[in-house]
């Protein structure tokens, strides 16, 4: 037990830089191999597939440590499943909750976040949620400045390891998978048919086989470094890092110009959220000083972190005024606002609210919000494995990890502009995947629709549900990127629907585990079989979305004037369910449209596969248990504290959050309505596209309006571009026109007027100054020179000359000389 | 008090200074305008003595012509290995030979 | 007019013949015994002005040493055929007439200048003590001891104040081993130049 937070942050760092070290390794030597060989790969894959095991291993050390109570534990206190009595499980779980935490608080490493074990054995407060501990401390120092340190950090909790183990094992199988799907490049000459040099052949290239790998390894160590980030300063390193990571894998085809567009776009879309982020970094640190998430020993003198000075241990934001008191007294984890007379540090409410709506604008740049959302449909112009990893495990799953993390620092206001934009978000992108025929681009929108419903859950005060839903997402997506990276590998590189159908005969594999992403995605259950069993037989997404649904229509209940917030989600598990499902159908059942296509395509060899396979299994049964299984338990393990208990009305907003208990009691009405909705959506993919007995040709002519705004995605691109991006050109062709014209020009005459000044001087120079020197010059020469008779040589001549001068010194005395 | 006026041992030095002078401008031989650096050195000493004869100026003006003497060998000495150099170099001893510092 | 009169007179003639003889002589070797001649009239003028040292170092310095070297340097210089270098009558005439004009220069001061009352000035300046027992003015002959003391740094003839010569004198004699040792180096035997190069 001693100091498992350092013990376990060890292993963690380990599988954090070995992907590094694979980059490393592959970038410094990749160009000495040839370009035939698949060593890159395993290099890659062994890296992040060791990462796994490390994270896996952390895990379990994690578990028997703490002897599993995060499960055991959560189950009787939150209480949901077994609708006993709360308190009274309460009772039971608290010993436990105290003693095992406190012999972790005991160490050096262990500090405590708000909501500390000790606060939670400290209050007896039975609706307190009592989240397990958190690990925090410093790897390395990098550099002091005056009161700001930059270090690195790490702050481990249940979500943390969670993360690591998600991410590796995505990465692992999408690393595997990367192997077969880029086999295209392992050659001396690469022939890209989408594009084309000046004289309009096919741009010929050696294979980038052992580049690819090195970026995804990248990737992969920059999201685990936001994963594992212990203040928010390294949160932002990484975040740029992986910006730019999904620069070089977007963009990984440079030589075509869509590619490098979309490189673009999305570097600079999320440029845009990354400005509101530094705000927030920016107001958090000149009044909080500090960049921690956890509480710091500093010097011996404990410091509170982020959450601690906000939050303090009681979960509430106390407020002066207009001020946020900031609590930095107390220690050991337990932080309270300062006493009257005592002098308190104080952040003006207004400033706090920024903050957050500025974190959270880094978030949805990342993750693709409203209005950010453009640049990931676009996105999917990098190869497919990139996209898989892109939109489940690490990009987007950064944001919504961040809003998640920094939930304490969040206010009301801020969480109800975070629901609002997630319910805007899922409702857009799940409309124009409705009408999306590349197969890609529908996964794409579907990625910012299931965003959507994670911010949503964020804001509406499930936390767990939101990072339930990415967990569950991460899986249930990645396979089906993976499984379209399949069918396009299988129909070599043909990503519109249109041209596919009845592939299932041709790549089960494929369809079927699909079917399962299809299904999971979709949230179907099987109706009343919880009823009969006592617990849903249902994937994942079902039991995640279902948490979702039922924070919403709690929160609705309370704030009845934000029922939007409830029915979007509503209909768009409807429309989530037609949408999937028409992709299926359009893809693997009915009548191959393009017999060119079904011919030639073919299976996936069993490197693609077997990650397929790996990934239905975990999208299927990752949520085992839904609410009471082991992964919302361990989700619910970091919860902040305060979630649980909920937010009485109040603040500007003038929002409730509602409490655990309350998002139970509707959690069967929640549940049913979801599944009618996720069913209803199924039955008209079904008629539409399987079983055809409406023809969808002329529901689109007859809305060929609204198609063709859904098409054009609602217009945001071009709103963007006629909003900002030709405005932009304007400016700059203004800027270029005034630097041509009136800078060039006052440089140019400047220029002019210093020649012809140097042509006077020069001149001047010549004639005067030189004519002087020389006049000077020639005189003392000429009569050197006419002295130089003088100079004869001749000894006796120059005694003759001394003589003389005697002899005329004498006379001119004598002449001149006043007698005495 | 004297037997002889002060004035006609300096004009005798005079004399003998004059000679020297006259010596160095009209002599080629580079042997005879030593000997008239020689005669401008002892028309210079014999003042000396005569001035320590008959002023008040007492043994230091013999003191100097002793001086004077010393060094006027010295300078007959180099003055000789010199006009001996002149002659190895010149294969005469004709001074109006060695204008090589004409300007 | 009494003998040191006659003697000053019979000197003073030699001293001046043996002067004008040496610008006259064109030949080397009678320019070196004239010269001999001059230098030991001159040595005895000293002895005449009872300066009877200086006289006797003049005579020895002089005639036995410093003219012997001329005469050597006259042999080793000369052949026959340029003993005699003639200058042209213009310069004799020239010299002549800048050394009349010299000559009439230094009688005009000599004679211009009252000696008597300058001499009580520098007497009145100097201030001289009453020599002790044994030490003669520099004005009344054997000056050898009192040069001797001079030349070591006591002046008992100007009271014991008086500057001495011992630094001079121990300059004098280290410049004298350089000037042998130099003139020696100088006169040195060395490789002959060949005559055509150097009568170019």
């Amino acid at each position: 037990m001693d100091s498992l937070g350092s013990e376990l942050s060890k292993y963690l760092l380990l599988a954090w830089l070995l992907p590094l070290i694979g980059f490393a390794v592959e970038v410094l030597g990749g160009y000495w191999g040839n370009r035939q060989d698949k060593r890159a790969a395993y290099l890659a894959i062994a890296c992040i597939g060791a990462g796994f095991l490390l994270s896996s291993f952390t895990f379990y050390r994690w578990g028997t440590e703490t002897h599993w109570q995060a499960f055991a534990g959560s189950v009787s206190e939150s209480g949901h499943a077994s609708v006993a009595d709360p308190s009274g499980s309460d009772g039971h779980e608290k010993p436990d909750a105290a003693h095992h935490p406190h012999k972790a608080a005991g160490t050096e490493t262990t500090h405590g976040t708000p909501g500390h074990s000790e606060t939670a054995g400290a209050h007896d407060d039975a609706a307190h949620h009592s989240p397990g501990p958190s690990y925090s401390g410093t790897f390395y120092t990098l550099a002091t400045f005056g009161s700001l340190t930059l270090s690195i950090d790490y702050y481990i909790d249940s979500l943390t390891i969670l993360m690591f183990c998600m991410v590796t094992l995505i990465a692992t199988c999408i690393h595997i998978f990367a192997v077969g799907y880029m086999s295209d490049e392992l050659t001396d000459e690469y022939v890209d048919h989408s594009a084309h040099t000046s004289d309009g052949h096919h741009v010929h290239r050696p294979g980038r086989f052992h580049r690819f790998f090195a970026f995804l390894s990248l990737f992969c160590f920059s999201m685990l470094g936001i994963v594992l980030a212990g203040n928010i300063f390294q949160v932002f390193v990484f975040w740029e890092l992986v910006g730019i990571s999904s620069f070089l894998l977007i963009g990984f085809y440079t030589e075509r110009k869509s590619a490098n567009v979309a490189a673009n776009k999305a570097f600079i879309v999320n440029r845009v959220g990354d400005f509101g982020f530094i705000i927030g970094l920016m107001i958090l640190w000149t009044y909080c000083g500090t960049f921690s998430f956890g509480d710091q020993d500093l010097n011996g003198h404990e410091q509170p972190g982020l959450f601690s000075m906000i939050r303090g241990s009681d979960g509430e934001i106390t407020t002066v005024g207009d001020d946020v008191i900031l609590k930095t007294v107390g220690h050991n984890g337990h932080w309270e606002a300062p006493h009257e007379g005592e002098s308190n540090r104080t952040l003006p409410y207004f400033l706090l609210v920024i903050a957050g709506l500025g974190v959270f604008g880094g978030c949805v740049g990342k993750s693709a919000q409203f209005p950010l959302q453009t640049w990931l449909p676009d996105a999917m112009e990098g190869p497919t494995p990139v996209s898989a990893l892109v939109h489940s495990a690490t990009m987007v799953a950064a944001g919504v990890y961040l809003a998640a993390r920094f939930y304490p620092v969040f206010t009301t206001e801020v969480l109800l502009t975070i629901a609002y934009i997630g319910c805007i978000t899922l409702f857009i992108a799940a409309t124009i995947a409705v009408v999306a025929t590349d197969i890609k681009r529908v996964l794409a929108y579907s990625t910012i629709s299931q965003l959507g419903y994670m911010m949503l859950a964020i804001g509406l005060g499930g936390w767990a549900a939101g990072l339930f839903h990415l967990i569950t997402h991460a899986f249930f997506k990645s396979l089906m990127f993976l499984c379209s990276g399949s069918v396009i590998h299988g129909c070599h590189h043909e990503q519109e629907m249109t041209k596919m159908g009845g592939l299932r005969h041709k790549m089960p594999i494929t369809a079927y585990t699909m079917l399962i992403g299809v299904i999971a995605i979709s949230g179907l259950a099987i109706p009343g079989s919880a009823a009969l069993i006592g617990f849903p037989i249902a994937f994942s997404g079902f039991h995640s979305k279902d948490a979702i649904v039922a924070t919403a229509l709690a929160y609705t209940s309370l704030n009845p004037i934000h029922f939007l917030l409830f029915l979007t989600p509503l209909v768009t598990a409807g429309i989530t369910a037609f949408y999937m499902f028409r992709l299926w159908f359009y893809t693997f059942t009915g009548k191959p449209r393009d017999e060119h296509i079904y011919s030639h395509c073919h299976e996936s060899p069993a490197v693609m596969c077997m990650p397929l396979v790996v990934l239905a299994l975990f999208a299927a049964g990752c949520a085992f248990g839904g609410e009471n299984g082991p992964l919302y338990h361990m989700i619910g393990n970091s919860e902040p504290l305060g979630v649980a208990s909920g937010v009485e009305a109040g603040g500007a907003a003038g929002v409730a959050l509602p409490s655990h208990h309350a998002i139970h009691e509707v959690h069967g009405t929640a549940g049913v309505v979801a599944l009618l909705a996720a069913g209803l959506g199924t039955i008209v993919a079904f008629l539409l596209y399987c079983r055809p007995v409406v023809d969808p040709e002329s529901i689109k002519r007859q809305f060929s309006g609204v198609h063709g705004f859904l098409v054009e995605k609602w217009q945001f691109d071009n709103l963007y571009d006629v909003a900002f991006v030709r405005p932009s050109h304007i400016v700059g062709r203004w800027c270029a026109t005034f630097d041509k014209e009136v800078l060039d020009g006052i440089l140019h005459s400047t220029a002019r007027t210093a020649i012809w000044i140097g042509t006077i001087d020069r001149k001047f120079d010549e004639t005067i100054v030189d004519g002087l020197v020389n006049v000077v010059g020639n005189v003392t020469r000429s009569v050197g020179m006419s002295l130089t008779v003088f100079q004869t040589g001749r000894i006796r001549q120059y005694v003759m000359f001394i003589a003389i001068s005697v002899v005329a010194l004498f006379a001119l005395l004598f002449a001149f000389m006043p007698k005495a | 008090m004297d037997a002889v006026s002060l004035n006609y041992v300096l004009a005798i030095g005079a004399v003998l200074f004059v000679c020297g002078v006259i010596c160095m401008t009209t002599k080629r031989n580079g042997i005879g305008i030593l000997m008239g650096v020689e005669l401008v050195l002892n028309g210079a000493n014999l003042n000396f003595v005569a001035f320590s004869r008959y002023t008040s100026l007492g043994l230091d003006g013999q003191v100097v012509s002793l001086f004077v003497i010393v060094l006027a060998a010295a300078e007959a000495a180099v003055a000789l290995a010199i006009a001996l150099n002149f002659y190895n170099n010149h294969l005469t001893i004709d001074v109006d030979r060695g204008d090589e510092l004409h300007g | 007019m009494n003998v040191e009169q006659l003697l000053f007179a019979l000197f003073a003639l030699l001293t001046c013949a043996g002067a004008i003889s040496v610008v006259i002589c064109q030949n080397v070797v009678r320019m070196a015994f004239s010269l001999i001649v001059c230098l030991a009239s001159v040595s005895a003028l000293f002895f005449l002005l009872s300066a009877d040292f200086v006289g006797a170092t003049q005579l020895m310095v002089y005639v036995g040493g410093t003219v012997v070297l001329l005469i050597f340097g006259v042999m080793l210089t000369s052949s026959s055929t340029l003993l005699q270098i003639r200058t042209s009558p213009a310069e004799g005439f020239l010299a002549a007439g800048i050394g009349v004009l010299f000559l009439a220069v230094f009688s005009f001061t000599a004679w211009s200048v009252d000696w008597d009352a300058n001499s009580d000035r520098i007497a009145r300046v100097t201030a001289v003590d009453v020599p002790p027992q044994g030490y003669n003015e520099a004005s009344s002959g054997n000056t050898v001891r009192p040069l001797a003391m001079a030349f070591v740094g006591l002046r008992p003839d100007k009271g014991g104040n008086a500057a001495g010569y011992l630094l001079p004198f121990e300059i004098i004699s280290v410049h004298l081993l350089v000037v042998l040792i130099g003139a020696a180096y100088l006169a040195r035997t060395k490789r002959r130049v060949s005559a055509d190069t150097q009568n170019k």
